[in-house]
């Protein structure tokens, strides 16, 4: 049992949960300055 | 409330003056119908990413689903996940740019739109415009109630008049604003809300001895889960229902999946990625917009499940139990014994701004649909201000008219249900549309009737919790649902969006050759 969870399931979205957030953080610091164009359409 | 009323009443009048100001400056910074429609399509990082998390978390993801938490346990932990990796990383990254280039190449404006002029067809912008006009009402009606049978006990003003007054005085700035105060208001009260929540999180830390001591009580309380939520699949609040279990649908497919997808293709959502200014805006906008939403829904829920440690060592009972039955007054109620008096009024405008920005989008949205998409297409005059100030003035009318027939029990069952008719209907067309060379208009067309249709067949017929209300099934077969269970506890989305995928897919595949290159395409 971690952080008093017992089901994997439930920590697994804590995990992803925070995870993403930073991914949030992560993406918008790397990407602060840079203008890309998104063709191909 | 307990809490001084003087003390409260002033804060709240200082929050409306604050409101209203701010709504002022955007007033005075419209100039032309682009400003009101789109803000300019200069819109700073900032407000993009407050203004999309706070018209995202309305009252009903804090206090409806936050209740949801306090009665299912901590799966609803999925939801945040979906909020975060679909509602922002996905919608920011893979649509957002996209849709931003777009609308500013062919100068769309609103949702049907960009839709008409991706695909070129005016059809296309009456279909969506309709559904707008016709299902936005009922979600704007279930935050009009949320936030009058709020306002109602805490500021002691009678329901009818705390309704009017809320949808009064939102409508004032976004009638005279545009979307530019609607997004400035936005930005202002996600700041409230990122405090309250912020807060909320340590003050209820605090009453159950830390995260870990509070979970691992919770787990001990296992034995606690009501008979009636037992027999259905639950376990305990700190793990998932039974796998198929009717519990488990209703976690898994109407509250993760409903809401989690639903939020990619609502209008008046797509709309804040053609305000910025260009791609960097929206990358920075992630920077803000992935930790908003953590701190909103993932602590509307951690304290929703959490809450009911408290309740159990201070009344004997389990949240739900201690709340009546109702599971929307469970935070509420959490927050009038645990919080001090101060922080009552602090979650008070945490609420108000969330509600208010909320609705604030929505009027935008529903107005600019019955004038630009609905009665004005085509015309010069669907662009003139004055015009979209009339639109949004009547749905105004008829969402608060509709707000009084509504029974108050349909406030997180509204939220779904507009988050699943949007992905159904919208979802396959605008990937397409925004992202294939030459996006069949036939395939779009058939894409959004069928999932729009389905989603009503299966919301009218199948799913017990609106057929059953609605009579509609109960009238024409003589009974409550056409299907058994496990079906009717499956939401509509799981099977109109699939549905409406399918038919984008293979109609897309058929007849794309056919068709010349959209301008979405140069």
């Amino acid at each position: 049992m971690i952080f008093g969870i017992p089901d994997p399931q439930i920590l697994i979205g804590y995990g992803l949960s925070l995870g993403l957030a930073l991914a949030c953080i992560v993406y918008g610091w790397l990407y602060w300055n840079e203008e890309e164009r998104t063709d191909g359409s | 409330m307990a809490v001084d009323s003087l003390l409260m009443t002033s804060l709240v009048l200082v929050y409306l003056a604050a409101t209203l100001i701010i709504g002022y400056i955007g007033y005075k910074k419209t100039k032309s119908s682009e400003d009101y429609l789109v803000a300019g399509r200069c819109s700073h990082p900032v407000i993009i990413a407050l203004s999309y998390g706070a018209t995202f978390i309305s009252t009903s993801a804090i206090i409806g689903f936050g209740g949801m938490a306090a009665n299912l346990g901590m799966g609803l932990i999925w939801l945040t996940v979906l909020n975060i990796g679909i509602g922002i990383l996905l919608a920011f990254v893979l649509f957002g740019k996209k849709t931003r280039e777009i609308g500013q190449r062919l100068s769309a404006v609103t949702f049907p739109d960009l839709m008409c002029k991706i695909y070129k067809s005016p059809l296309l912008q009456y279909i969506a415009g309709f559904i707008i006009v016709i299902s936005m009402p009922l979600y704007t009606a279930a935050i009009l109630i949320g936030g009058a049978r709020f306002i109602e006990p805490t500021l002691g003003i009678p329901y009818a008049t705390s309704l009017i007054l809320f949808a009064l005085i939102t409508a004032v700035y976004v009638v005279f604003g545009g979307l530019i105060a609607v997004m400035y208001t936005d930005a202002f009260q996600g700041t409230i809300m990122l405090i309250g929540m912020t807060v909320l999180l340590a003050l209820t830390l605090i009453a159950v001895g830390g995260f870990t001591a509070g979970t691992t009580a919770l787990t001990n309380m296992a034995d606690m889960v009501p008979k009636a939520l037992a027999s259905q699949g639950m376990t305990g609040w700190t793990a998932m229902p039974d796998l198929g279990s009717p519990i488990w649908f209703t976690l898994v497919t109407t509250l993760v999946l409903g809401v989690g997808i639903g939020v990619l293709a609502q209008p008046q959502l797509v709309v804040r990625f053609m305000t910025a200014k260009d791609n960097k805006s929206l990358n920075r906008a992630v920077l803000v917009g992935g930790p908003f939403i953590l701190m909103m829904t993932g602590v509307a829920f951690t304290v929703g499940a959490l809450c009911n440690v408290y309740f159990v060592q201070n009344t004997g009972k389990i949240a739900i139990d201690a709340a009546g039955g109702n599971v929307d007054a469970i935070l509420p109620l959490f927050i009038n014994m645990a919080m001090p008096d101060i922080f009552v009024v602090i979650f008070m405008l945490t609420l108000l701004s969330a509600a208010m920005s909320t609705l604030s989008a929505l009027y935008h949205a529903m107005g600019t649909a019955l004038v630009c998409d609905l009665w004005g297409r085509g015309k010069e005059c669907a662009l003139s201000m004055k015009a979209h100030q009339v639109g949004i003035v009547i749905m105004m009318v008829l969402s608060t008219i509709l707000a009084f027939l509504l029974p108050i029990s349909i406030i997180a069952r509204a939220t779904a249900m507009f988050m699943g008719l949007c992905a159904c209907a919208f979802l396959p067309a605008f990937a397409v549309g925004v992202y294939a060379k030459t996006p069949s208009t036939k395939a779009a067309l058939w894409s959004m009737v069928a999932g729009a249709v389905i989603w009503f067949a299966w919301t009218a017929f199948v799913h017990a919790a609106e057929a059953k209300p609605l009579g509609l099934c109960q009238a024409l077969f003589g009974k409550a649902t056409l299907l058994g269970a496990p079906w009717t506890a499956v939401d509509p989305l799981v099977i109109g969006l699939p549905i409406s995928m399918i038919v984008m897919i293979v109609m897309q595949y058929q007849y794309a050759r056919q068709q010349p290159a959209t301008p979405a395409a140069a």
